[in-house]
């Protein structure tokens, strides 16, 4: 039998049941969703199937409102549909996998599997998202049947976007079983998997729980305010900059005081116990029902005066009231800020000596150490206890890599001075003459395992290729200090960015020329690809402004027009190159990074893409050919038999597209708004990126591939100029759009309709790119767009004028 | 000179673009339901008695395009002999095609002929299936293609005339109509065969229904719902579609004879068609028209604002209605247009907020409804008026019949 699964049913429909619908109905299951029927029904409500399904109805609602989406697209909701545990059971029958998301109560799980044992079909996965309860006593009740095809499946929220699947075997999983979710997991819904036991809050929440606890121990201890904490433990630690009590406010102070609790109960013998008694002033904030973002109050809470001005509070743990706060001031910080990589940050700020640094070193030590105690009690490994904080917590590092960082001996020397125990097992590594957890050998990461003493290899699917494996293999071919050419096998080349953001800057441009070269001579494709991390990760997050800027302000516009024109070769090169082009977007895919994509042969995106033409929000037009690709894609999109009678109906989204920034919120909405032609892939998995758009490059080669003809464009003309100006003259009079917007607009609508030409002349490529780098040039010329670039590059923010 | 009477008039209830009733139904079926109820209507005339029939369409293109006058006359099955044209005066095309039916009467041209206005704002869209202003004109000014809620917004912001002006106004306007309706008003209403299109077990069906009212009205609309709706055109303007007219798919018509021709088929006219003009004013406030067209009518005519017995001034912006009657004296004396009022003479039954602005249709429209109301309460003088988009207002004088 070769398992699949084709219809899944998930139980219960709060925020993460409503999650893992939405993920199984983007990767194509149908889904069926069920809920209790609600306790307080009217009589004349109780036959009534609309208000048996109220519950559910409601959670499918709420998923689909849900900010940022938990939807790919909302069409995926046409494969779910919702019903009661009372009416609708039966229907679990034809279910190939349920989860079970009800609500944290022993019992009331223990009734539900024990009626799901009874009607399950044999070979039906049976799987509970529960983040504590141990799986033995849910399954007490069941049939050893049962048990065989029962196991944990712990995904976190929100579901769409965390990376982190948590997969924990029962005493009486089937090998079998665990392997298909696993892959299923991995390949099909795009997640991490860390595989975890049967231990409670089982390894994230453990781990991070934990964490949150420490620090705010620690912080009432050396008397550090809320915010300060949140600027030391977030980027400067490689942390999310929600840091430790904006996720706390994110997550629910009732959820993470109930996550705590739950360790506290059942965990007796822990040797950190009293972490997870959450302090006594949080304990009067749940009382207050102050739980964070849901009920408008949590630690920090934002104030609006009559004069709608936001004052931005958080609490004061001491008096419990709500006071306005300034940045943090402290050498460590502000040293740790300024350092260049993320190892260097965290030495930084752990040995330092201020108060901020000492405050610091007791948390991330006391954190350090009490993940080395948790082994092998909730994991075997250090690598799944630090995929698990980077998957489901989004930590740059997890534990051990950072301990790594800031150098094993050193810190230990440390802790030790300052009393701290070391754990026994990292003691044995040091003296086995073991320096850090991890490292990298002939090509491939090593951990060190404490079991055997020894380091083995990392596991990794064999269809995520890594990046840094080839690097350490010394495959990189070419390289500079902002992208690498780097050779990942079978002739084919990956293009790599690694500036910051990967924002594209005039080296790059530069490499790719010289990359093209070196493809032609020695390979059969290219691959345009990285492996960046961040929340959300950047494949490329836009353009370097800096350089242009500064040509701009020197009055240099004859160099901005000749490097345009260098940026369109290079552009051009890579759509008319000898050999197959793929790009492999995810994540933050804006402006410059968005054109080069749009130039490639082949698109082979993540689920979650956020791709986009923003250049207006710097004051621009797009300056890579992004507008010609574009309008390529939306008037080719048909076939050649067929003629367009009315181009404006394909111009106005193309333009509104790239005139009002718009950015998609999946690989699905960037199809739908024509970044994404009907032939480019999604795949659901970000680690398997590069490895699938390898497979495509080496499936155009054996294809026999032929780049494109060079053809012209059919244009909208200047028929775009009298209706993009008439409706600006309403947009401007209703006070819509500022004049230097209204500016830029009128040329993106030139640019896009190949200007003063009838409609449906067809114009070659240089005549739209010699509009695109006038426009560019014009642009750049006026002191409005200088200070729109400016204050992007200054504050990440568009200024409005 | 000779005298032009209407004999009846007629119209399909109006209905709302999109969602409403008529959404799915041909303009012509539209029209050759209110064309055949007025023939119904008129027993004394046949078909072949009717000489011409003119048709103003603000839109006239695609499914309401080529020559709709013509067209009609076939599809309602007249005979070859009825021959038909199309007429556009963009909002009081309707009204343009019935007065000049009558001036072909009064020069003795012709002595029956139809008058008619249709719009399917549903099938034909505002501004055309392919709006294309002229590229070097809007380099110059653009004014002449300026959207009818900026104009709205200019002549609220330019005359001072409030956002609770101009609530207040719609509101009023939704309680004479939802009267109206419950009264039975509208005897100028042909019950209209309409199609839905409904998808059952996946296949989709068509169902054929007769539609007897007009489907915009809000009965239950309040004066603090109205004050909480956005601004529609401009960030911080106030204009709303709580104050605006209904965009809306109709038809309507009028039977237009001689003085000649009435006696020698015996029927008995509702009223005589006094004068029909037109005025121009700035294309960006183009909702003032009416102030500029009613005065000249009054003028040409030798009548005073004090003569008129009732008033249809079409409400395609409660701001611009407001304005012209400001223009004209009306809109100080509340009593003359207000829901609650026994002396109301102005738009009694509703006007457009309520009932909808079938832009090409209004002129024919709004003559029916003042041919009723005329009847009904032996007003001796109607003045309908309306503003026209590129800044023009229109306005005709009927003289009751005894």
């Amino acid at each position: 039998m070769v398992r699949k699964i084709k219809k899944a049913a998930v139980i219960g429909s709060g925020i993460m049941g409503g999650g893992i619908a939405a993920l199984m109905a983007g990767a194509g299951v149908d889904v069926l969703l069920l809920d209790i029927v609600p306790f307080d029904l009217k009589d004349e409500e109780k036959k009534d199937p609309k208000a048996r399904n109220r519950i559910v109805t409601a959670g499918l609602e709420a998923a689909m409102k849900a900010k940022p989406p938990l939807f790919f697209s909302k069409a995926d909701a046409a494969r779910i549909s919702t019903g009661n545990l009372e009416d609708d059971f039966d229907k679990l029958k034809e279910c190939d996998w349920i989860v079970e998301v009800v609500v944290e109560n022993l019992k009331i799980k223990q009734e539900l599997f024990a009626r799901i044992d009874g009607i399950r079909s044999p070979n039906t996965i049976v799987s509970s998202n529960t983040s504590g309860i141990p799986l033995k006593a849910m399954s007490e009740k069941c049939s050893k049947a049962f048990k065989e095809n029962f196991l944990g499946t712990h995904f976190f929220n929100p579901v769409r976007y965390m990376h982190l699947l948590e997969i924990i075997p029962g005493e009486f999983t089937k090998q079998e079983v665990l392997d298909f979710v696993a892959d299923f997991g991995e390949r099909m819904l795009g997640k991490g998997i860390v595989w975890a036991k049967d231990t409670p809050n089982f390894i994230g929440n453990r781990i991070g729980i934990h964490g949150i606890g420490k620090t705010m121990q620690v912080m009432l201890e050396e008397g550090l305010s809320i915010p300060e904490v949140d600027e030391l433990f977030g980027p400067p630690m490689g942390r999310p900059k929600t840091a430790i009590f904006k996720t706390s406010d994110l997550v629910g102070l009732d959820t993470m005081t109930h996550v705590s609790q739950n360790t506290y109960d059942m965990c007796p013998n822990d040797e950190e116990r009293d972490v997870f008694q959450v302090p006594a002033f949080v304990k009067t904030m749940v009382d207050k029902k102050l739980l964070g973002n849901k009920t408008k109050a949590g630690f920090y809470k934002t104030e609006i005066t009559p004069e709608w001005k936001k004052i931005r509070k958080v609490i004061d743990p001491k008096t419990g009231d709500y006071v306005e706060y300034g940045k943090a001031d402290y050498a460590s910080l502000a040293a740790a800020k300024k350092a260049a990589t993320l190892p260097e940050k965290m030495k930084t700020l752990l040995y330092g000596d201020d108060k901020a640094a000492k405050f610091a070193w007791k948390v991330a030590a006391g954190g350090f150490i009490y993940a080395a105690n948790r082994i092998p009690e909730i994991s075997d490994t250090v690598v799944e206890i630090d995929n698990a904080m980077k998957w489901g917590y989004n930590f740059a590092m997890g534990p051990f890599e950072s301990w790594d960082a800031i150098g094993v001996k050193e810190s230990v020397e440390k802790m030790e001075k300052d009393g701290m125990k070391v754990p026994e097992n990292v003691k044995k590594m040091l003296a086995s003459g073991a320096a850090s957890f991890y490292k990298i050998e002939k090509g491939k990461k090593l951990y060190f395992d404490f079991a055997s003493s020894s380091y083995k290899e990392v596991k990794a699917s064999p269809k995520a290729l890594n990046l840094d494996t080839f690097k350490a293999e010394n495959k990189v071919v070419l390289t500079a200090p902002s992208c690498s050419l780097i050779d990942i096998g079978d002739s084919v080349f990956c293009l790599e960015f690694h500036s910051k953001m990967n924002a594209i800057n005039k080296e790059m441009v530069e490499f790719m020329q010289k990359a093209g070269d070196y493809v032609d001579k020695n390979g059969v494709g290219m691959v345009i690809g990285n492996q960046a991390g961040g929340m959300p990760p950047a494949f490329s997050a836009g353009g370097d402004l800096a350089y242009m800027l500064g040509l701009a302000k020197a009055g240099n516009f004859s160099e901005i027009d000749s490097f345009i024109r260098l940026v369109h070769q290079g552009i051009m090169g890579t759509r008319y190159s000898r050999y197959p082009v793929v790009a492999a977007p995810f994540g933050l895919t804006l402006g410059g990074g968005c054109e080069v994509c749009l130039a490639a042969d082949k698109i082979v995106a993540n689920s979650d893409l956020f791709m986009g033409l923003v250049e207006i929000g710097a004051g621009l037009v797009p300056g890579g050919c992004g507008m010609i690709n574009l309008w390529r894609r939306f008037v080719e999109s048909k076939p050649g038999a067929a003629k367009i009678t009315d181009l404006a109906a394909f111009f106005l989204p193309a333009f509104m597209s790239v005139a009002q920034a718009k950015v998609s919120n999946s690989a699905a909405d960037a199809r739908n708004k024509g970044f994404l032609r009907a032939t480019d892939r999604i795949v659901m998995n970000r680690d398997n990126l590069i490895g699938e758009a390898k497979k495509e490059v080496l499936k155009m080669v054996d294809d026999g591939y032929a780049p494109p003809l060079k053809t012209k464009i059919t244009v909208l003309g200047r028929e775009a100029v009298g209706m993009v100006w008439a409706e600006m003259q309403n947009m401007r009079g209703g006070g819509y759009i500022p004049p230097h917007m209204e500016f830029i607009a009128k040329k993106i609508a030139v640019c896009m309709s190949g200007g003063d030409v009838p409609s449906g002349t067809a114009v070659s490529e240089e005549h739209l790119m010699k509009l695109e780098r006038e426009a560019f040039v014009d642009l750049w010329k006026t002191e409005n767009t200088q200070k729109m670039a400016e204050n992007i590059m200054k504050t990440g923010k568009p200024l409005l004028l | 000179m000779r005298e032009a009477y209407i004999v009846n008039s007629v119209r399909t209830p109006g209905c709302r673009r999109g969602k409403g009733a008529f959404a799915a139904t041909r303009p012509e079926d539209l029209l050759k339901a209110a064309i055949n109820g007025l023939m119904e209507r008129v027993p004394e005339i046949e078909k072949k008695d009717v000489e011409d029939i003119l048709v103003g369409c603000a839109f006239p293109e695609a499914e309401q395009g080529l020559n709709i006058g013509r067209v009609i006359a076939q599809i309602a099955q007249f005979p070859d002999s009825t021959c038909g044209a199309t007429v556009n005066r963009f909002c009081s095309s309707g009204l343009e095609a019935i007065a000049l039916q009558a001036m072909r009467i009064m020069a003795g041209y012709c002595d029956v002929a139809i008058g008619a206005g249709l719009e399917s704002m549903t099938i034909v869209p505002m501004g055309g299936n392919l709006p294309r202003p002229h590229p070097e004109q809007v380099l110059e000014s653009p004014d002449v293609y300026i959207s009818m809620g900026m104009t709205a917004e200019n002549v609220a912001n330019r005359y001072k005339i409030t956002r609770e002006m101009q609530d207040e106004f719609g509101y009023h306007s939704q309680m004479k109509a939802a009267a109206a309706q419950k009264n039975g008003r509208y005897k100028e209403i042909i019950p209209t065969p309409a199609v839905r299109f409904k998808e059952k077990d996946g296949i989709t069906v068509k169902e054929t229904f007769i539609q007897d009212f007009d489907d915009g009205v809000r009965a239950n609309t309040t004066l603090e719902g109205l004050a909480k709706l956005r601004p529609a055109f401009a960030a911080m303007g106030s204009v709303t579609a709580g104050n605006s007219s209904q965009t809306t798919d109709g038809a309507a018509c009028s039977l237009v004879m001689s003085g000649e021709a009435v006696k020698k088929f015996g029927v008995k006219p509702v009223a005589k068609i006094v004068c029909y003009t037109v005025a121009g004013c700035r294309a960006d406030e183009m909702g003032v028209g009416p102030a500029y067209a009613i005065p000249k009518l009054l003028k040409m005519t030798g009548k005073k604002v004090e003569d008129i017995g009732l008033w249809e001034v079409n409400e395609a912006f409660a701001s611009q209605c407001i304005y012209s009657l400001q223009q004209i004296g009306l809109y100080e004396k509340r009593d003359l247009w207000l829901s609650d009022s026994d002396k109301r003479i102005i738009n009694v039954n509703g006007g457009a907020i309520a009932l909808g602005h079938p832009l090409g249709c209004t002129g024919a429209k709004l003559c029916a409804q003042l041919m009723t109301e005329m009847r009904e309460r032996g007003a001796k003088y109607g003045v309908e008026s309306m503003c026209i988009g590129g800044g023009m207002g229109a306005a005709a004088l009927f003289e009751l019949c005894n």
